[in-house]
């Protein structure tokens, strides 16, 4: 068996599969916690309201964290998306998808993939470059952090690399591609990467028991 | 095939003899330098090497096959080119092309394989069968490896011709019954000689690629460069997608979706449709097929892959090659249902602790 | 069947001749300015060159935009040897295009050269020695015929 035929065959399963079982039994064991009663009396019970506004402005830093923390957002944000229209939009990823949910759509000129991964990369070394340089954001940063970094920027890098025919034959540098893609899957479920499922629910909680308390935001 | 006398005569001499002019002549070396993918600036040390080689006994010997391969190599796309090749050469073994059968033919082989010992050039079509001694294909009582294992032995070099003895091809795809193997595995299992090997795969491979590679050993006398599978580099150095005329198509995103359609119409990358050119080695986008009229591709069909090892085991022809090759849902379904038991297990448990640690308070 | 040419075949994509040059994908224009390049050289006194047409990914139309765009000169030539060759200048002048084909006619490899004069059409010094002595040896059986 070839590194292609691997990666794509029983790596692949069984990457899917710790990935399945990783996130649900996050989900699962998160979410089943018993929460502590709060006996304190509510000043507004639209609680609803108060989750879909946390969830809200909590896009944008407040006013008065804007100056330091406005460039991390910005820089997020280019990463994000950047992952998020080179995965969902370059048309070998979205033929992928298919074959799995059995649902396509229309692809991006393969072009401004390629220059939207480059940004992606950009802004990702950028944001490590900042979290090293200052002390406090290095102190805070342990294993996870780094890794789960490397596991979201490796498959830009390698697919940049299949894409542009470098570093090998175009079959070991996809699989290798792959492969990546099967790390970040398998490492997901257990790390900080999680916040792709759990952020929502963390900034919704926050809001509604912000609402609940009646502070400002 | 070739008479016997001529054996030590120079290309040169037996072309002259055979009334070919000088123009004739140089006609033949643009041509093969153009069959060899060399640049035509190289034509006149090519005119100067054939004309001064020495025509090398060849055998050609057919195990696990579908003499696809001798039909391709008989129809390369110029006979007077060809008829000129097998002058250059003397082909003093080929089940298919000789006149002589039985125990006759079976004489020339061991005649030639002694006479030319260390110095013949071997083409092997067909993969080999080795489980239960290889009872699986036997000529004249011998089987395909204790034939191979004395071919072998006196071959100066060998050249696999074709997917099959090149990697094992069709007879090695899963389940395998035969336990066919390539000649190049069987070198490195150390069941034959280990000898220079060109494997010229493709099913079948290009005619004047298998053409190529001979005017190359005849003009230079040793193997040419080879890539990472042991195939000429000047004929699989690059994909069939890298050199495709569609391939403009691919880097903007035009797909054919189905093979009727509009974009199948318009002549657009046929990607989708599951074509394996990325991930192919072979020279079928520049070289063509039936004389350069057209390839696969060219004609509407995506790339098999054909000439790539273990071609027929990699999924379907038609999945797209960045699908992955699923096993069933129910992996991932156990797998989903196992991480929901162990998440209601783990959240059981908290809350277990947490009762525990209310009470004792 | 004689050949391929017996077969017919309905090129698509290659209907737009009058456009002018139509080939969006493919590499008609590529070629033409290889031969650009060669042909400046060879106008400042360098090598002449060779361009294999058979080494180059054509797409469908190519070859017939490379024909038409480059066109028909006054000079063509065919040389029986091993078949034909058809050797003919295009339009543009000191662009060869050689046509070797096999002895059923078909095409086996084609050339674009860009040079004064074909090699092939040149008379080598070994044709030279021999034509000199086949003509020799003919003046000699003439005298002699003579002197009888």
């Amino acid at each position: 068996m070839d590194l292609l035929t691997f990666a794509r065959g029983p790596a692949l399963q069984w990457s899917v599969a710790i990935f399945f079982l990783g996130v649900l039994w996050r989900l699962f064991g998160v979410f089943l916690l018993r929460r502590k009663k709060d006996y304190s009396k509510p000043r507004s019970t639209h609680l609803w309201r108060g989750a879909v506004k946390g969830l809200i402005v909590h896009l944008w830093p407040y006013k008065e964290f804007r100056p330091k923390v406005v460039q991390s957002y910005i820089l997020g944000y280019i990463f994000h998306i950047g992952l998020a229209i080179v995965v969902f939009f370059f048309v070998p990823h979205i033929l992928f998808i298919k074959n799995i949910i059995g649902v396509g759509w229309g692809g991006l000129p393969n072009s401004f993939i390629y220059i939207t991964g480059a940004v992606t990369i950009a802004a990702l070394v950028a944001m490590l470059v900042k979290r090293i340089a200052n002390p406090v954001t290095r102190l805070l940063s342990n294993f996870d952090d780094y890794f789960s970094w490397f596991v979201t920027i490796a498959p830009v890098v390698t697919g940049l690399m299949a894409a542009a025919h470098w570093g090998g034959r175009y079959e070991h540098v996809l699989a290798v591609h792959i492969l990546s893609f099967e790390l970040l899957l398998v490492w997901f479920p257990f790390s900080k990467l999680m916040h792709t499922f759990f952020f929502v629910v963390s900034r919704g909680t926050t809001g509604a028991l912000y609402e609940r308390k009646g502070t400002s935001a | 095939m070739a008479k016997d006398d001529d054996k030590e005569q120079t290309l040169g001499e037996v072309l002259r003899q055979q009334g070919v002019s000088r123009r004739g002549f140089l006609k033949f070396c643009a041509t093969t330098a153009s069959l060899m993918a060399l640049p035509p600036s190289m034509v006149p040390a090519i005119a100067k090497a054939l004309d001064k080689a020495l025509r090398p006994s060849v055998i050609y010997l057919s195990f696990q096959e579908c003499t696809g391969c001798a039909e391709s190599l008989t129809r390369s796309h110029s006979p007077t080119l060809e008829s000129l090749m097998f002058n250059a050469i003397s082909l003093d073994y080929q089940e298919t092309l000789q006149a002589a059968a039985g125990t006759a033919a079976e004489a020339a082989l061991h005649d030639a394989m002694k006479k030319f010992h260390g110095k013949y050039l071997l083409l092997v079509d067909g993969s080999i069968p080795v489980k239960d001694d290889g009872v699986y294909s036997t000529i004249a009582g011998k089987t395909n490896l204790q034939i191979m294992k004395e071919a072998a032995e006196g071959a100066a070099a060998v050249v696999a011709v074709g997917t099959c003895s090149s990697f094992g091809g069709i007879p090695k795809a899963n389940p395998n019954p035969t336990g066919a193997v390539s000649v190049g595995d069987l070198m490195k299992s150390g069941q034959i000689a280990t000898k220079p090997l060109i494997n010229v795969s493709g099913c079948p491979p290009i005619p004047v690629v298998i053409t190529g590679v001979l005017a190359h050993y005849l003009t230079f006398g040793e193997v040419p460069a080879l890539d990472v599978h042991g195939r000429p580099k000047v004929f699989f150095g690059e994909t069939i997608h890298d050199r495709c005329y569609r391939r403009p198509f691919y880097d903007q995103g035009k797909f054919a979706k189905t093979f009727d359609d509009e974009g199948a119409r318009s002549g657009w990358c046929l990607y989708e449709l599951g074509c394996k050119g990325p991930t192919t080695y072979n020279a079928c986008a520049t070289t063509k097929w039936n004389g350069g009229v057209s390839f696969p591709v060219e004609s509407g069909h995506g790339c098999l892959g054909c000439s790539e090892p273990d071609f027929w085991d990699k999924g379907s022809f038609y999945a797209p090659l960045s699908t992955g090759h699923w096993g069933t849902a129910e992996g991932i379904a156990a797998a989903a249902a196992a991480g929901a038991a162990i998440g209601i297990g783990a959240a059981a448990m908290s809350r277990r602790h947490q009762d525990t640690i209310s009470k004792e308070e | 069947m004689s050949g391929l040419s017996d077969i017919g075949v309905k090129v698509e994509g290659d209907s737009e001749p009058e456009d002018g040059p139509t080939t969006r994908i493919g590499n008609a224009l590529p070629i033409l300015h290889e031969i650009e390049t060669y042909l400046t050289r060879l106008t400042q006194g360098g090598e002449p060159a060779t361009i294999d047409l058979r080494a180059m990914p054509l797409a469908p139309g190519d070859y017939e935009t490379l024909q038409r765009l480059l066109g028909e000169g006054e000079v063509s030539a065919t040389i029986d040897a091993l078949g034909p060759t058809r050797v003919r200048e295009t339009a543009v002048r000191g662009v060869w295009w050689v046509t070797h084909h096999g002895a059923t006619d078909e095409v086996v490899a084609e050339f674009i050269e860009i040079t004064r004069i074909p090699t092939i059409l040149q008379t080598v010094d070994e044709d030279l020695v021999d034509g000199l002595s086949r003509l020799r040896e003919c003046l000699a059986q003439e005298g002699q015929a003579a002197s009888d």
